[in-house]
Formats: C-alpha cells, sequence, structure tokens
C-alpha cells in the first residue's frame, strides 16, 4: 500500500514541479557558489589578504549555507504542505478509499500507508536539497560540517511535525483551509524561532511578553526546532562569525529535548489524525 | 467455501445525524447464492454494503462474515467490492492496478487477471491508462480487477453503471460464473431487469427496514395473464372473445386476461375447447419490477410482505 501511494504520488505534477524546482534550485546555487569562489580568487593580493582576515573559507560556507538555507526549506515545506494536504482527501474523494479499505488490510495501515508517502517523498527531497548545499559548498569552500547525525534527525523531525499537522487538519477541515493554516503556522513558527535563538544569545534581556509568546509559539508548532537543528548541523565548525547570527540558529545546538518534544507532538497529532480517521464513516 | 451461513446481520441499526439509515436490520445470506439488495433511493442497501465491509460502522447489533466480525480484516480475506463511483487514477493501466492491488490482496494471478479480461472482452486494454478508457471500458476493467482469481464473496454496487447492452450481457455471464464455482454474490442495483436475470434471491428494504425477502420465485405471483402460444392467433382471438375473454395478439400468440388469477384453470378449458391447434399455454408471473412496486406499495401501507 505504502508503495502504491508513492507510485501514485511521483505521478503527480506538484512532485514533478517540485522536483525541477529542486534542480533549478541546486543550479542557481552551483553557479551562485562557484561565481562567489571565483570573485574571491580574483581578488587583489592585498584584498585577498584583508577578505581572508575578515572572512574566512568557512565564514563564506556560512554565509552560503544560511542565505540558501531557507529558500530550501521553504520549497520543502510547500511541498510536504501541499501533498500531505491531498493525500487522504484526494483518496476519499475520488471514492478509492472505500475500495482500500474493502481490502484484508487495518485502518491503521492504510492511513499510515497513504499518509507516509508524502512524508517519504518530502524527506528524500530534502535530503537531495540540503546534501546538495553541502556538497557544493564543501567543493569550493571546504569545511567540516558541525553535526552531520544531527542533519538528518533534525530534518526528520521538522518535516514530521509539518507532516503530522497537516495529515490531522486535512481530515477536519478543507485541503486549502489546511494548506493555509499550516503554512501560515510554519511561518509564525520559524520567525519566533529566531527570536527564540536570539533570546538564547542575550539571556533575560526581552520583554516578558514577547519570551512568552515566543516560547508559546515554538511549543505549539516545534517545527522550527528541526530546522534550526539542520542548519546547526551543516555550517562549518570553525566559522568565527556565529554569533552575530543568532536569529538563523548557528549560535548554538538546538538542545535534543527539543527535538524529542518535537517527535512526541508529532506522535500525539498523528494519533489524534488517526481516531479522527478511524471514526470516518466511506 | 468457509462457511454456509457466510453472512449474518443482526439487529443492525445506523443513523447519520438524523437520518435513520437502517432500523433494527436482520439478515442472512447463504453461499453460492446471487443476491440483490433491492429498495428505492436512499433506503440503506449502500450503508448496509459497507456495514459488511466494515466502511461504515453500526450504532448497535452485529455483523459476521465467515463467522468473523466485520470490524476484523480478516472477514475480508476472499471478499471483493466494487463502489458505485470508483476512479482510479487516469495514468494507471489495468496492469499497474492489478500489480497494486495483488500486493495487498495476494489472492490471485496475472493469468487469473487476464482470463477474466478477455472473459470481459478487455484483455486488449492491459496497457492502456484508465484515462484515455470509455466509462463503460473502465467498468469492465474494474469488474476485471476486482472478481480475478477465486474470490468467495463478491459485493458489486451498481456494477452495470456505464455499460452498453453488450456489456451488460458480459457482466451477467460474469456474475453466473462467479455462482458456479462457488461464488456468493450479492449486488445493489437498479437495474431491475438486470437483477431479475441474474439473482436468484433478493431482499427488499424501505426506510431502513427489511420488508420482503425470499427467492425470486417465491416473491413474484401469478398475474391476471395468461399467454397462449398459437399459429391460429387470428382465430383463437375471435373464439376467446366470444367466450367473454379479453385478449390481445402477440407476435407468437395471444395474450389473454383473466378476471381472477385463480381462474387460470378455467380459461385453459376453454381454450381446449375452441378446439384450435396451440402449442403452449401459461399463467404470465410479476416481473421483478412488478414485484418491487407491489411490495414497495404495501410497505407504504405498513404491511410486511413474507
Amino acid at each position: 500500500m505504502f508503495l502504491n501511494s508513492i507510485e501514485q504520488l511521483l505521478r503527480r505534477k506538484i512532485v514533478l514541479t517540485a522536483v525541477i524546482a529542486t534542480v533549478a534550485f541546486l543550479g542557481l546555487y552551483w553557479w551562485g557558489i562557484s561565481a562567489a569562489s571565483s570573485a574571491e580568487l580574483h581578488m587583489g593580493h592585498g584584498q585577498a589578504d584583508m577578505a581572508v582576515d575578515m572572512l574566512g573559507s568557512a565564514d563564506a560556507a556560512l554565509a552560503a549555507i544560511i542565505t540558501a538555507g531557507p529558500l530550501a526549506a521553504t520549497l520543502v515545506t510547500a511541498l510536504i504542505i501541499v501533498i500531505g494536504s491531498t493525500m487522504l482527501p484526494e483518496e476519499i474523494g475520488q471514492g478509492r478509499m472505500p475500495f482500500w479499505l474493502s481490502l484484508p488490510q487495518t485502518r491503521l495501515k492504510v492511513y499510515l500507508s497513504i499518509g507516509l508517502a508524502p512524508l517519504a517523498v518530502s524527506y528524500a527531497l530534502s535530503v537531495i536539497l540540503f546534501g546538495g548545499i553541502l556538497l557544493m559548498t564543501m567543493i569550493y569552500f571546504p569545511f567540516t560540517p558541525r553535526n552531520i547525525p544531527l542533519v538528518f534527525v533534525s530534518m526528520f523531525s521538522w518535516l514530521t511535525v509539518v507532516w503530522a499537522a497537516v495529515m490531522l487538519l486535512s481530515l477536519v477541515v478543507k485541503k486549502i483551509a489546511s494548506m493555509l493554516i499550516v503554512f501560515f503556522l510554519s511561518s509564525v513558527a520559524t520567525l519566533f524561532g529566531g527570536v527564540y535563538e536570539m533570546m538564547r544569545m542575550f539571556p533575560g534581556e526581552a520583554p516578558k511578553a514577547i519570551e512568552t509568546i515566543t516560547h508559546t509559539v515554538i511549543y505549539a508548532f516545534p517545527a522550527d526546532r528541526g530546522y534550526r537543528g539542520v542548519i546547526y548541523g551543516l555550517i562549518p565548525a570553525d566559522a568565527v562569525i556565529t554569533e552575530n547570527l543568532a536569529f538563523f540558529g548557528v549560535t548554538a545546538s538546538v538542545p535534543s529535548l527539543h527535538l524529542i518534544y518535537a517527535y512526541l507532538w508529532s506522535l500525539v497529532l498523528l494519533s489524534i489524525g488517526y481516531w479522527k480517521f478511524r471514526s470516518m464513516d466511506f | 467455501m468457509r462457511k454456509d451461513n457466510l453472512i449474518r446481520v443482526e439487529n443492525v441499526s445506523k443513523s447519520f445525524r438524523k437520518v435513520q439509515a437502517l432500523s433494527d436490520f436482520s439478515l442472512a445470506v447463504s453461499s453460492g447464492t446471487i443476491f440483490s439488495l433491492l429498495g428505492p433511493n436512499g433506503a440503506g442497501k449502500t450503508t448496509l454494503m459497507k456495514i459488511l465491509l466494515g466502511l461504515v460502522r453500526s450504532d448497535s447489533g452485529s455483523v459476521t462474515i465467515f463467522d468473523l466480525p466485520v470490524s476484523s480484516p480478516l472477514s475480508r480475506k476472499g471478499v471483493r467490492y466494487l463502489p458505485e463511483n470508483v476512479t482510479f487514477p487516469s495514468w494507471a493501466t489495468p496492469a499497474i492496478l492489478f500489480r497494486q492491488l495483488e500486493r495487498i490482496r495476494h489472492e490471485s494471478s496475472v493469468e487469473e487477471f487476464r482470463l477474466r479480461c478477455s472473459e470481459l472482452e478487455c484483455v486488449d486494454l492491459m496497457k492502456r491508462p484508465l484515462g484515455k478508457m470509455s466509462r463503460g471500458q473502465r467498468q469492465r476493467v474494474a469488474l476485471s480487477l476486482v472478481t480475478s482469481g477465486r474470490p468467495e464473496l463478491v459485493l458489486l454496487d451498481e456494477p452495470s453503471t456505464g455499460l452498453d447492452p453488450g456489456g451488460r450481457i458480459l457482466v451477467r455471464n460474469l456474475i453466473g460464473k462467479l455462482a458456479s464455482e462457488g461464488a456468493t454474490v450479492l449486488i445493489n442495483s437498479h437495474l431491475l431487469g438486470e437483477v431479475e436475470r441474474v439473482c436468484d434471491t433478493a431482499t427488499f428494504i424501505s426506510r431502513g427496514r427489511l420488508i420482503a425477502e425470499g427467492k425470486l420465485d417465491s416473491l413474484s405471483r401469478q398475474t391476471g395473464m395468461a399467454y397462449i402460444e398459437t399459429d391460429n392467433a387470428d382465430k383463437m382471438k375471435l373464439s376467446l372473445e366470444e367466450r367473454g375473454y379479453s385478449c390481445r395478439k402477440e407476435s407468437k400468440g395471444i395474450l389473454a386476461e383473466l378476471d381472477d388469477p385463480a381462474a387460470f384453470r378455467d380459461m385453459a378449458h376453454s381454450v381446449l375447447d375452441t378446439g384450435i391447434r396451440f402449442s403452449g399455454i401459461n399463467q404470465m408471473r410479476e416481473t421483478l419490477e412488478d414485484v418491487f412496486l407491489r411490495i414497495m406499495d404495501s410497505e407504504r401501507g405498513n404491511d410486511i410482505v413474507s
């Protein structure tokens, strides 16, 4: 059933569009980063020394990653929201759900098999995107990433939160509404995720109200924690300018408890979604 | 075959908000029968079919297939269902759909699927995407997918939808073949002519209640019409009219009206008395449509028909 759903998903225009967008994005990134690398090489002797003093290879790589990261994240988030919000409603709307459920398999299997396909496709695309960014950056600005395992774990956490939310909402509200709600939540979570990182950098300096709102947002929709983990894991270990970039999540690693919390949060939403699906008449 | 009484529905009720779809409904279906659910729109036929498959949960009562509660996926092993308005992906070919289906059910081989396709005259469509097929072709492919192999119970919701007369004949033959192979077939259809040709048992449902059930022969009554097969239709018509019968000439005989269905024997004597050669005389029985209308009329008067 899972393979059937993947097969079905890979035939959809939105996935094909996302693949083309990924290739285009990586092409542009390659073009940009190679141009930046040549520009550094073509500097005059004195200029180059000054640039190296100010900005080492690792810092250039850091700048490239934190510039490309949000764009790549937006692409992947948009994809998982669109395919995640349409997968179950389309199977129901096209009358295929009674057909699948009439086969000798449990509702849980049907729910997870159909539901997991968008997560798997988005995760694969995300690995390609961020992997491509990492590889190209390393080619032109050699560096050692801080924590590659963290990247995989965080990426899965980030996508799982968005996926669990959109899966649940797609069973409760219309698919367009579910898309808009989750996109809005993701945007707000990213904004306050940045604020949270700054509060970590400068503890006690934020007004109490901002602190409360920020904590509420990052716990209510913990997708941003995973995204910060991806960026933190990718960036060079020896970059020197990280302290000025707290907002981008490069100052400190995401506490593992935050990632565990995000996984548990997703599990709760997934369970509520299944409970809703289980009680539906088809 | 796993069980003689393979479907058992006991005191099932189901409501959708304020609409009572089924009310204290009970039914038992023996294996090897071709069974039809009949009733007006909104009677509860599709709801019953969906309850049998666990697609809709009943509010009360119990439902078992092969003695297993329908909540168990095992009760659907060997069970095939074709919903009325299923739309398979337009890019998929029958071969792809069959592969996808068999990943889940593991019940039939490609050869068996090809055989079913050839029975439904759609074997040449195996590699054509469904989006490039007519509605009738898609329906024949869907039926082939659903019935390939050796199913034990087949539930078909409006199986003749979108089919031309040729296609309907193929479906009739398919249903007969399934039954001859030992399958129990449950059909939900509004095409009473089709149902009459293939089914041996019917259940009439109205407003969520069972109002009549039984073998089609036992449900249909003798009518007040008799058919006399003769080569001398004009002469026979005249003779019977002289004896007080109202007659109508048909292509190969006479259709005579009886004052009372019980007076058929008297009419037969009258026919003999004419001395005109005839090859057969039969009292007409109600068609399924007549039965349906009579039963539904009775139901409006709240009679229970047995």
